[in-house]
């Protein structure tokens, strides 16, 4: 009989197994969303492979580029001095449910998990995450993670596959990054909109130089807003402009009707929210 | 040295700090069988038929139980409506319609999963609207066959659960002559009790009766009601209480004890426990009713009220429960806090296929008070008078009436209120001093003290302790854990751990009307103390033939009496009382009490009236709460609450009171609502249905005045319920005032918020 | 399949079938029913308990991730001289009424007092966001946290 809960230590044990029966296998990697999915469906039946023994995947580290464990905890990188530019992150990863699930969801499921109200997509977004996949049959490969979102909770990973870590890009010189989450609670929200932002100014602190934008909760799932940052960008902030990227916003979201707000109140914030963002973002790039 | 006013750690504390204590789900034991309930999938509709063959079959099934089984009893708290198991027709998603016992709970989920229902979906009345309408369908097409469970029937008809009508002919007049009128309508939405242990029980038949274990907060009333739906005399239930894991209303009729019983009936006798699961909690739940107010003033140029209408729709959902009391709140309250001229108060009750709604802490009250506060913030502003002045222009005083013609003997305390608040939080100050995004607003109510009956034997023990055999219970307020211990304690000069209070049992203590409307401490405290002036006469009886003195010569100092002026003649109690029962026999003594009836006019209202407002007490809040005009979200970032208590016996317990209930407050006037779409609740989680968080809360700043009751224990009144009453209704206010826009809707969303934003910045 | 582990120092051999949730089997086959459930979504945190030092909600944690773990309930927390300092500063201040949550709350703070020994009230409030209480509003219990601190100091 097989078994319906399999535990592996390591990478290569969990590889073969993903080899083997992959199909057949949920990836339980923290596991604060998977627990509830499975006793609300009764999915009983379902196999698990546990991997959060395997060592490695749970570190933070620099080698002339940020890289963070799958198995890295939300509360992890809360408190990680490591990603002290990637406030966006630590701030999402600080809103991710109450402490317990904090303490054990962990990156790498919130990524594959890949729900349309994931906290820490849009700052991954903004900092042009990399997923790094490995397989026992076709060794490792990397995949943005725009390209590896591909619908509702639905991802590019292969069965066989295992998310072994993410890469982040190099925060901008003279740049400040935001994660703003609506919920309407303070704390324990599944977020009503998300948005992160990453703003970089020129020399002279006055225009726009870069900025990266991206949004979870008003569509299918997470996205980056290339139109309003290709608008923004050279620019000089105004209230013009943060309009006119408003009403952009709106072109580019598919904010729907749920128990947590209505499509109306989404697409009232969700505009408000982004000119917060990058309005506080080039404030602090500014100083 | 006296124990009242001191911070008594509660006499439970131990047990549930380390897990030891034994709430009903903790319920174990060799032969228990699990139970699980089939719940109506649809809001309306009929049975066809029941199939329970395959279920019957499934490996570890005891029985499968359906209306065919269950006496042909109907069962109620004020009218016999409700059946055990649905019948025929159904009337709210939710309702049961079979149960199953097994031996784990999974064969009993997968049973009911076996059961084959053919149920016809029919045309639900999902709101008072609807119910209202010419020709809608009746949710009860045989509400005229219905009973009331004792006395008169009293009006009712059609989709109308109850009616209470108070018309004054001179309303008419004042609105005739009135230089102003101002007119408001609000609407408020349900709120779930949300007590964190979602309700279980266990029943067991043996011996030809019934006994049930719940963590309930009336255990009479489950006696009586399981009595009703199984056709038995009361007597042949047995309640015991356990822990109760929160209840703020929501345990005070039976939920799954009838079924506990029954199943246990049907699988020879072996103990059946039921356990809800957070969704089935939250469709059942009595929650909080939704309401409409339409409130009408007439004001003289001068700004005087001369007269108000008021018409409120209560939605009752599918079956009463209590309710029918409910529109009587109402009427008792539209005259208990401002002098408004002449009222004409129409109080509706509304049958809809929806869960039935029932108690929660501050029944009816809290939204009337939003509505009339907001009402009140609404004539001042049309009047230009500042929102403080105008409600103490109008606060009613010593010896004014209630539309009953009860006279309110204390009602100065209002205006002392304003006062101590003044003190606190000067409000020229406070709005002279107001961020932008930042609004205030002050409000005033009056609450009740539940009359309810109690009753507590005393026993003392040969080892000097006392026992307190009482139903009363403590759903965690305090009220026995501290109040009772510390009343009983004190009136012995006893430490509270020589006091040992039993758990509720209807076979060994005496009738109690339950924790509800803030009158354990109240009630059970002077039960409590008429028991011991009883109990003390014995020992002093006893002492006075071992002392060789006469009675009237011994005092009773610290748990010993001795002679006045003799400090070496000290005895024990526990030698008194040896000494009594070898001699005399044990020494015990009962007390009972409810509030006496005040004098009212009788022809004041038509309609089901409780026909007075027992024991009132007097409440001002301030609250200043915070916008993010981004969001819309509110924060409140201050509140006061000035509370007149009677007579603090536990600071402790009264602050986890105060704070606690405006936490509710705060949570039913911006997070929490159960909404109803096409009949059904949206929100049927803890996820959906947000509760507030400690991120979400101020730290309450409490000013209690004391004023101590004559037929109070030590002058002790209600406090576990007016910190609720006027908590949406001041956070109303405020977060009118931060926008400039009237909020006219419990709760506040950030949607309304920041719609009213939106719709002032393209004005600008 | 074999679950061994440690609860509250005791070692701990069990079969299971392999999804069931820590707070079940801690509940029905250890009989430990100091931990409590009240949503089964991880959404309240009646049930949390410590696995290795870190505070989870057991209602969504499987039993058989915490092979070879060292768990810690409620049931724990006292010593041979009664409650211990952050259990009687409950006690004293008045941080239970109806109990349910307690268990969860004291499993929470033990938690984050072992890793912030003197955490400000900010910090202790936006650690329970992941524990609810419906009948104290949270003052008592945040003033429970304090006392429990300054008992500690003065240890």
């Amino acid at each position: 009989m097989l078994e319906r809960f399999i535990s592996v230590s390591s990478e290569e044990e969990a590889l073969a197994q993903l080899n083997a029966h992959g199909e057949e296998l949920q990836i339980l990697a923290g596991g604060t969303d998977l627990m509830v999915q499975l006793q609300q469906s009764g999915q009983r039946t379902r196999r698990l492979l546990h991997i959060e023994k395997i060592p490695g995947l749970q570190k933070i580290s620099y080698n002339g580029e940020t890289g963070i464990g799958a198995l890295c905890t939300h509360r992890q990188i809360v408190e990680s001095t490591l990603l002290a530019h990637y406030r966006s992150l630590r701030q999402a990863a600080a809103q991710v449910g109450g402490w317990q699930t904090q303490m054990v969801g962990t990156l790498g499921g919130n990524i594959c998990n890949a729900s349309p109200a994931a906290d820490t997509l849009p700052p991954l977004l903004v900092h042009d995450a990399r997923i790094t996949l490995v397989s026992q049959a076709r060794g490792s490969r990397v995949v943005d993670l725009e390209k590896f979102l591909l619908g509702r909770r639905h991802t590019d990973r292969h069965h066989d596959e295992l998310v072994s870590g993410i890469t982040l890009s190099q925060p901008p010189e003279r740049g400040s990054d935001i994660y703003i989450k609506v919920g309407r609670r303070s704390a324990t929200e599944v977020a009503i909109v998300g948005l992160a932002a990453c703003v970089a100014l020129d020399e002279h602190r006055r225009l726009i130089e870069d900025v990266r934008l991206a949004v979870c909760s008003v569509g299918p799932v997470p996205k980056r807003l290339y139109e309003i940052e290709n608008l923004i960008k050279g620019q000089e902030i105004s209230d013009s402009l943060l309009d006119e990227a408003g009403e952009m916003l709106l072109e580019l979201i598919e904010p729907i009707d749920d128990v947590r707000a209505s499509k109306k109140y989404r697409a009232m914030v969700a505009p408000r929210v982004l000119r917060e963002a990058i309005t506080c973002c080039a404030q602090n790039a500014s100083g | 040295m006296s124990l009242l006013g001191e911070n008594l750690v509660r006499t439970d504390a131990v047990g549930k700090l380390t897990g030891e204590a034994r709430y009903t789900v903790d319920y174990d034991g060799k032969d228990l069988l699990h139970g699980s309930l089939l719940r109506s999938p649809v809001p309306a509709g009929l049975i066809k038929a029941i199939d329970t063959t395959v279920a019957e079959s499934l490996p570890g099934v005891r029985c499968v139980i359906t209306a065919k089984d269950a006496p042909d009893a109907r069962a109620g708290w004020v009218l016999r409506e409700q059946a055990l198991f649905a019948r025929k027709q159904v009337r709210f998603e939710g309702e049961v319609i079979a149960a199953v016992a097994a031996d784990t709970p999974e064969q009993a989920r997968e049973a009911v999963a076996a059961i084959i229902l053919d149920l016809a979906e029919t045309q639900a009345v999902g709101d008072m609207e609807t119910a209202l309408a010419e020709n809608a369908p009746l949710v009860h097409p045989e509400w005229k066959s219905y009973q009331p469970v004792s006395g008169e029937d009293y009006p009712r008809h059609g989709n109308i659960a109850s009616e209470l009508m108070a018309d004054d002919d001179a309303v008419d007049v004042a609105f005739e002559n009135a230089d102003l009128i101002v007119e408001d309508e609000f609407t408020s939405n349900r709120q779930y009790q949300a007590y964190i242990e979602p309700k279980s029980a266990v029943g067991i038949y043996r011996d030809g009766r019934y006994t049930i274990h719940t963590g309930h907060q009336y255990p009479f009333n489950v006696r009586d009601r399981v009595a009703q739906y199984l056709d038995v005399r009361p007597s042949q239930v047995r309640v015991i209480g356990h822990s109760i894991g929160g209840g703020f209303g929501g345990k005070l009729d039976t939920g799954l004890e009838p079924y506990a019983a029954i199943l246990s009936k049907f699988s020879g006798g072996r103990p059946v426990k039921i356990v809800n699961n957070r969704t089935e909690d939250i469709l059942t739940c009595p929650s909080r009713e939704n309401a409409v107010i339409k409130m009408r003033s007439a004001l003289d140029k001068q700004g005087n009220l001369l007269g108000r209408e008021l018409i409120c729709h209560m939605d009752n959902g599918a079956y009463s429960g209590e309710m029918a009391f409910m529109p009587s709140v109402i009427f008792h309250l539209a005259g208990s806090v401002y002098k408004v001229g002449n009222i004409r108060v129409i109080a509706r009750l509304v049958y809809t296929n929806t869960a039935p709604t029932g108690a929660m802490r501050g029944v009816s009250g809290v939204y009337f008070c939003a509505f009339q506060e907001r009402h009140m913030d609404h004539i001042a502003d049309e009047l230009g008078v500042d929102r403080r002045e105008y409600r103490l222009r109008n606060l009613v005083g010593n010896g004014d009436t209630l539309l009953s013609g009860q006279v309110l003997d204390d009602a100065d305390l209002l205006r002392k209120g304003f006062e101590k608040m003044e003190e606190a939080a000067p409000w020229s100050q406070l709005n002279d001093n107001k961020k932008p995004w930042h609004g205030i607003g002050i409000c005033a109510g009056t609450w009740i003290t539940n009359s309810m009956p109690g009753s507590v034997q005393l026993i003392l023990n040969e080892d000097g302790t006392v026992t307190v055999v009482t139903a009363a219970t403590d759903n965690g307020s305090g009220a026995v854990s501290m109040g009772i211990t510390q009343i009983v304690a004190e009136h012995f000069g006893l430490p509270a751990d020589d006091i040992v209070v039993t758990m509720p049992d209807t076979d060994v203590a005496a009738y109690d009307g339950g924790s509800q409307g803030s009158r354990t401490t109240h009630i059970v405290g002077r039960a409590a103390g008429i028991a011991a002036d009883e109990l003390k006469g014995m020992i002093f009886d006893v002492a006075s033939g071992m002392l060789e003195a006469g009675r009237d010569d011994l005092e009773l100092v610290n748990g010993q009496v001795g002679v006045v002026g003799y400090p070496d003649s000290r005895i024990s109690l526990g030698d008194i009382a040896m000494t009594a029962t070898w001699t005399r026999g044990p020494l015990s003594a009962s007390g009972s009490y409810t509030t006496a009836p005040v004098p009212y006019n009788p022809g004041c209202a038509s309609g089901m009236l409780f026909p007075f407002f027992p024991t009132p007490t007097y409440h001002v809040h301030l609250a200043e709460v915070e916008v993010n005009p981004v969001t819309g979200n509110v924060r409140v970032v201050r509140y006061i609450v000035v509370q007149e208590v009677g007579r603090v016996i536990n600071p402790a317990g009264v602050r986890g009171q105060i704070q606690g209930a405006v936490a509710q407050g705060i949570g039913h006037a911006l997070y929490e609502s159960l909404r109803i779409r096409d009949s059904r609740y949206l929100e049927r989680s803890l996820e959906a249905y947000r509760l507030p968080l400690a991120v979400d809360m101020p730290e309450v700043e409490i000013i209690t005045m004391e004023h101590p009751h004559a037929l109070g224990p030590f002058g002790a009144k209600g406090v576990g319920e007016p910190a609720i009453i006027l908590a949406p209704a001041t956070v109303a206010c405020a977060v009118s005032d931060a926008i400039g826009r009237p909020f006219n809707s419990i709760p506040i969303t950030p949607e309304d918020v920041l719609e009213a934003i939106v719709g002032k910045e393209k004005q600008l | 399949m074999e679950l061994t582990f440690k609860v509250n120092g005791h070692p701990e051999r069990l079969e299971l079938e392999g999804h069931e949730t820590l707070l079940d089997v801690l509940r029905d086959d250890l009989n430990l029913t100091g931990t409590k459930e009240g949503c089964r979504e991880g959404e309240c945190g009646a049930c949390t308990v410590l696995v290795n030092g870190r505070a989870v909600d057991s209602c969504i944690y499987a039993a058989m991730a915490a092979q070879d773990m060292e768990i810690e309930t409620v049931e724990g927390l006292a010593t041979s001289d009664g409650l211990n300092s952050l259990q009687n500063a409950f006690a004293e201040s008045g941080g239970v009424q109806c109990g349910f949550c307690t268990p969860g709350f004291l499993m929470m703070l033990t938690a984050l007092l072992d890793k912030y020994p003197h955490p400000d009230r900010v910090q202790v409030r936006d650690a329970l966001s992941g524990n609810i209480c419906r009948c104290t509003g949270y003052a008592q219990i945040e003033e429970a946290v304090e006392r429990c601190i300054r008992q500690r100091t003065i240890e």
